[in-house]
């Protein structure tokens, strides 16, 4: 077990050289171009259409079909994609200048008039995800044929970051009017990526192969395609990789980790995550209406023996909902420690000297069950009895927009401004959120809507770390672990970078 | 016969009916719902309620089924609410590795079966008995996803002999679609001839002990004819029963090798539609396995009369 423990340090440590990580295996030799990369998903993609999709596994494809206007480097910081550069010349204007040359797979021209159209639909298309992610967008003008001009509602810092993203991924827009709803099929010749789809032959594999006429003539693409496949079973798909059926699987479980970190057949690249795993305490109805009580739950549990004991040290104890990853991570913030003394006065000042019952919701999976049988345990010694109700993801969801629980599990998997981490969860917001806890708090509000504000990155940071006290004091949420996310992969694969937003990037990935 | 046949088909109304209307209600019932499913990660409310009333979603429950029943009688099973593709083209991608599993497994629990179940009956309460029905026992007990796994660490990771996971359709490709077929059709079929050793040697036992038995011997029959012709013939009914039930099951039901080794069957695919609360894909591919069930118990019935004359349908 000592192998594979990451210490706090370590994952700091680990965060900081994220950007010399010299991916799976030492790159001395030179690039080769050829090949297929097999890849193991744990689930099939959703949708080929960037402005429709709600799951992750589909961004791990787009980031190689599709390219948007910014992208992010291993230590989070923006960088030009086919927006060249761009200047922010008041708090509600953002001025992209395009890179030119750049073809779509379909052989149309990415422009000033592409983009807009991009902007529009995630906007106006009735079936867009991406509504909320551009709801601070008033409209976008074209300058020149390379020269978009956004026009902001209102001041937005996190705006940059968000266009990492799906929300910043450009379609061709002659694709997209002439195929209609079967793009959500078939994305050939839709993106301007390093690879070009080729064929998705559904519950089977999604086959795509290297953009001839890439633009960027830096590095790679040198894969002649990549091969998704989805497989389910975790175990399965570890011994796929062993046995060499696949060269990459996109996640190794906690309890898998030592195991595949001791086989020599493969090579396991810790990549920190932007994730925070926590649970939501419901702020409109007892007992979590009470302050004190959310308090006696948080001194009642000790994040260092979760993290230890259910997560084999694969991520960190949680000091809230930015992780280490991020700029905007306050290390002097040490995660609320156990304190079984402080408990009791809290459950004293909060009317239940002699503890009291609550129900925790949490997806029917090994390791949240693991996790929610350890904190019943924790929380019985504080005098406090925990029920725990097993639920699929739909029913938590479900009981999660419509409040209807006590304290309920949410696994974020981060976004790369804080704000992705914060706003929508803190925010007092009417109707559907994910501010499931319900929490409303005036100085909240006032220190969110100034980070956006704000444009300056150590002020910004500065009012993060600000947030993340109030938070432990107000307890929206107990956040627990910000977990890292193991890959493995194959020692044939060479020149992968970890960056933490957990994509797969294959552009510069070559096979010995 | 004909008059058996269209009772059958006229009986299938009403079975299809219920079974309809209990899985729309226990879907409705169940919390959750497709859109929250579908766009977890939007907090827009609006796009959330337009794509409910675009899919009808908003309107009372009665109204949803009578306009679902509308659509079928029409021959129209809808459109999946998480893919957009039409329900009937999800089912017909998924039926063929679920009938090809099924027919492979059914053709090796026979394989190890018949043999095993007719030496177990003939060498009563020897060691070759014992041995046979500890292996019958060992092959109920012995969880499917256990032995999958087992199977896939031995034949996939240790010696590479098979793949570990995936499908390849064996009619482009037969030899690699075999291959990939060969350990899911072990795993349920090692459970399968289980069950069926078991049903055999008992019946053959009874049969065995019956008079017709000792005349066929007294009247000189070789011990493999008596064998053959008195005592299977008359052993087959329960087995073909089971084995009816059975192909059922190994159709819509193999969820959990489907599952293991990445098969594409229906199995996976209604409960993946069930997690994602895809309404309209559950109902129709509840409503197909259903109608495969009566469709092989028809076939089992059938069955009877041709194995024992005895049986006549009025």
């Amino acid at each position: 077990m000592e192998r594979m423990a990451v210490s706090r340090r370590t994952f700091l440590r680990l965060c900081a050289v994220a950007g010399l990580a010299p991916g799976p295996a030492d790159g001395a030799d030179a690039p080769k171009t050829g090949g297929t990369l097999r890849v193991g998903f744990y689930i099939e993609a959703a949708t080929m259409d960037p402005h429709l999709s709600g799951s992750k596994v589909d961004r791990q494809i787009y980031h190689n079909i599709y390219e948007p206007l910014v992208t992010l480097d291993t230590k989070l910081g923006i960088r030009p994609g086919l927006a060249e550069s761009w200047q922010q010349p008041d708090s509600r204007t953002l001025i992209f200048n395009l890179r030119q040359g750049v073809k779509f797979h379909d052989g149309t021209d990415f422009n000033a008039e592409a983009a807009r159209f991009n902007f529009n639909r995630m906007k106006t298309e009735p079936k867009s995800v991406r509504k909320g992610e551009v709801a601070n967008i008033e409209s976008v003008d074209v300058v020149d044929p390379h020269t978009i001009r956004i026009n902001l509602k209102k001041p937005d810092a996190a705006l940059l970051a968000t266009l990492t993203d799906r929300a910043g991924m450009m379609i061709s827009p002659k694709v997209v009017q002439d195929r209609g709803a079967e793009l959500q099929r078939n994305a050939k010749g839709a993106g301007t990526g390093p690879f070009e789809f080729v064929e998705w032959i559904r519950d089977d594999h999604l086959l795509i192969k290297r953009n001839e006429n890439y633009w960027n003539k830096q590095g790679g693409p040198y894969l002649d395609r990549v091969r998704y496949r989805p497989i389910p079973d975790d175990t399965v798909k570890l011994q796929s990789l062993q046995a060499g059926e696949i060269d990459v699987m996109d996640y190794v479980q906690p309890r898998d980790v030592a195991a595949v970190k001791a086989d020599r057949n493969v090579v396991v690249v810790d990549v920190p995550s932007l994730a925070d795993f926590a649970y939501q305490l419901n702020h409109m109805r007892p007992p979590f209406n009470v302050k004190a009580l959310r308090q006696a739950v948080a001194y009642g549990l000790d994040l260092e023996q979760i993290v230890r004991g259910v997560w084999l040290n694969v991520g960190v104890p949680a000091n809230g909902p930015v992780p280490p990853t991020s700029w905007a991570y306050d290390r002097t913030i040490p995660p609320i420690k156990r304190d079984l003394a402080r408990a009791k006065a809290k459950l004293a000042e909060g009317g239940q000297p002699s503890g009291f019952a609550f129900t925790l919701t949490t997806n029917n999976i090994p390791i949240n069950i693991q996790e929610s049988e350890v904190i019943q345990a924790q929380l019985r010694e504080a005098g406090i009895t925990m029920k725990i109700k097993l639920v699929d993801s739909a029913t938590l969801l479900s009981d999660g927009n419509s409040r209807n629980f006590d304290m309920i599990s949410y696994q974020w998997s981060g976004r790369p401004d804080p704000d992705g981490n914060t706003y929508q969860f803190f925010k007092t917001t009417p109707g559907t959120s994910l501010n499931w806890s319900g929490i409303s708090n005036p100085q909240i509000d006032t220190l969110l809507d100034r980070t956006r504000e704000v444009a300056n990155q150590a002020e910004r940071k500065r009012l993060f770390g600000e947030l993340t006290k109030i938070l432990q004091e107000e307890l929206p949420m107990i956040f627990i672990i910000h977990p890292v996310e193991p890959k493995a992969f194959s020692p044939r694969v060479q020149g992968y970078e970890p960056i933490p937003d957990g994509m797969m990037r294959f552009k510069n990935v070559w096979l010995r | 016969m004909g008059r058996l046949v269209l009772h059958r088909v006229a009986a299938i109304v009403p079975v299809l009916l219920l079974v309809t209307a209990g899985v729309f209600a226990l879907l409705h019932l169940t919390p959750g719902d497709p859109i929250d499913a579908m766009m977890a990660e939007s907090v827009d409310a609006e796009a959330k309620a337009s794509l409910r009333q675009e899919l009808g979603l908003d309107r009372p429950i009665h109204v949803q089924y009578a306009t679902w029943m509308g659509r079928l009688l029409r021959g129209d099973l809808g459109h999946s609410i998480r893919n957009g593709e039409p329900v009937i083209e999800n089912v017909t991608r998924r039926i063929r590795p679920s009938l090809e599993l099924a027919s492979l497994a059914m053709a090796v629990s026979l394989l190890v079966a018949f043999p095993v179940g007719i030496v177990s009956a003939i060498r009563r309460n020897t060691a070759l008995d014992r041995a046979a029905t500890s292996f019958a026992l060992f092959g109920i007990c012995m969880p499917n996803f256990l032995l999958a796994l087992l199977l896939i660490f031995l034949f996939g990771v240790t010696l590479r002999w098979l793949p570990i996971s995936g499908y390849t359709d064996p009619v482009e490709e037969p030899v690699a679609g075999l291959r990939s077929l060969v350990l899911p059709a072990v795993t349920l079929g090692l459970a399968l001839a289980a069950v069926i050793t078991r049903t055999l040697r008992s019946s053959m036992l009874e049969a065995l002990a019956e008079d017709y038995v000792r005349t066929a011997r007294a009247k000189g029959l070789s011990e493999w004819r008596v064998i053959r012709g008195h005592v299977l013939k008359n052993a087959l009914i329960p087995v073909v029963t089971v084995l009816g039930l059975q192909l059922g099951t190994l159709i819509g039901g193999a969820v959990i090798t489907e599952y293991v080794f990445a098969l594409p069957g229906v199995g996976r695919l209604v409960v993946d539609a069930v997690f994602a609360r895809d309404y309209p894909l559950v109902q129709g591919v509840i409503l197909l396995i259903a109608l495969g069930f009566i469709l092989s118990n028809l076939l089992v019935d059938l069955l009877y009369g041709w194995i024992d004359p005895r049986i006549r349908y009025r």
